[in-house]
């Protein structure tokens, strides 16, 4: 019995031999070779390499038949790293191809991407070009008319700047007879277009201010100013003047602008004062 | 006894005379070489590999070649040659695809700046 085992085990082992020496296991260069032009196969060597990758198959081919040939002898491993390396070389065209096809591609979305960009700014560019003449052409109109609405102020009443704003003055003597706060006629000619000079130029408000000499009593003179300024400020209401935007208010004598001792001086400072605060201010 | 020293003669004859200097395809593995390195190949760690190899390989050739064995030092040529292609082919690959990020990043970097 013992020895009838040995004899199968024997014959087994043999024949494994024999079958081994049929069909020799192939060299590890052969199964890379294999493996690496597989993976070209499934690269994108097939579309974009299609050359380098029949070579690999062709240097594979070779490498095969020699194994069929000559078993796992040298020329077998040569040949199949040399395929090895073809096949690897496939699948690494193939990807730099696909790649430099890929670039080309958004080199060409790049420059029409910079050309749609180029041409969105220019049109901005145009576009506020367009929008900034029109605002320098409504500037220069509303200054022009503000020269004009000054000048025609000038020929009225005295104006000039200071840091309250743009103060129009009206002499007390043209505006009222002595001791009343009813206008003149005269006085409502002129206001008339005060009112026309200021409603041309614009302004955020006005403060119409009263003054008086210092004679009689400064209760009296109070009273006065602030009746006669209120009167100016209700005519330039009914000449158009937002009433928000516009107040009265009585001085007396406090403030003159010249000498009361002199008749020419209590006339300077007999007054009324539109105090103007501009647009934008 | 004769006939054996004719046999050994007769093979050692085959073997000198059979193989020729593969000199040409020498060169053109060695000009393959100078092109990857040319090519960037040094400088990528795949391609490096197989630059290597191939330079390896050309000086084991060349002991083959000065030991007579022309036979061997043209496969060993064919595997240099394998290499040094390969490793141009790697070096092209990565400078390509760096090339194509780039590429990728700018156009990116201007739809963005196109769109805000």
């Amino acid at each position: 019995m013992k020895n009838g085992f040995n004899r199968i085990a024997l014959f087994t082992l043999l024949s494994q031999a024999v079958l081994a020496c049929a069909t020799p296991m192939p060299p590890q260069e052969l199964l890379d070779a294999r493996t690496a032009y597989d993976v070209a196969t499934k690269s994108s060597a097939p579309q974009y390499a299609p050359a380098q990758l029949d070579t690999a198959k062709q240097s594979l081919a070779r490498a095969e038949q020699s194994f069929q040939d000559n078993g796992d002898e040298p020329v077998t491993k040569d040949l199949a790293y040399v395929a090895d390396r073809r096949a690897k070389l496939a699948a690494a065209e193939g990807s730099r191809e696909q790649a430099e096809r890929a670039r080309a591609q958004m080199d060409k979305d790049f420059k029409s991407t910079e050309i749609d960009a180029l041409e969105t700014t220019k049109s901005k560019l145009e576009h506020e070009q367009r929008a900034r003449a029109e605002a320098e052409k409504g500037l220069a109109d509303a200054q022009k008319k503000l020269s004009l609405a000054m000048a025609s102020l000038a020929e009225i009443a005295k104006v000039k700047e200071e840091s309250r704003g743009v103060v129009i003055t009206l002499s007390g003597s043209v505006l009222f007879a002595t001791g009343k706060s009813a206008l003149l006629p005269i006085a409502q000619e002129k206001l008339s277009e005060v009112a026309k000079a200021l409603n041309d130029q614009g302004f955020k408000s006005l403060l119409v201010e009263g003054h008086t000499d210092s004679q009689g009593s400064a209760d009296k003179n109070m009273v006065l100013s602030q009746e006669r300024a209120e009167s100016v400020r209700t005519y330039l209401i009914s000449q158009g003047i937002p009433s928000d935007k516009i107040k009265a208010q009585g001085i007396g004598s406090s403030r003159p602008v010249a000498d009361n001792s002199t008749a020419e001086g209590r006339a300077n400072n007999r007054r009324v004062e539109i105090v103007v605060e501009p647009l934008g201010k | 006894m004769r006939e054996f020293c004719l046999v050994g003669v007769v093979a050692l004859v085959t073997a000198c005379g059979g193989a020729a200097v593969p000199q040409e395809s020498l060169t053109a593995a060695k000009a393959s070489i100078a092109g990857a390195e040319v090519g960037g190949a040094a400088s990528e760690p795949k391609a490096a590999l197989h630059l290597k190899l191939a330079k390896e390989q050309v000086t084991k050739a060349e002991n083959l070649i000065s030991d007579g064995d022309n036979e061997e030092a043209a496969r060993v040529i064919d595997r240099a040659q394998a290499d040094a292609d390969l490793a141009l082919a790697l070096a092209k690959e990565v400078s390509a695809e760096k090339a194509a990020i780039e590429t990728k990043e700018q156009l990116e970097k201007l739809r963005k700046k196109a769109t805000q």
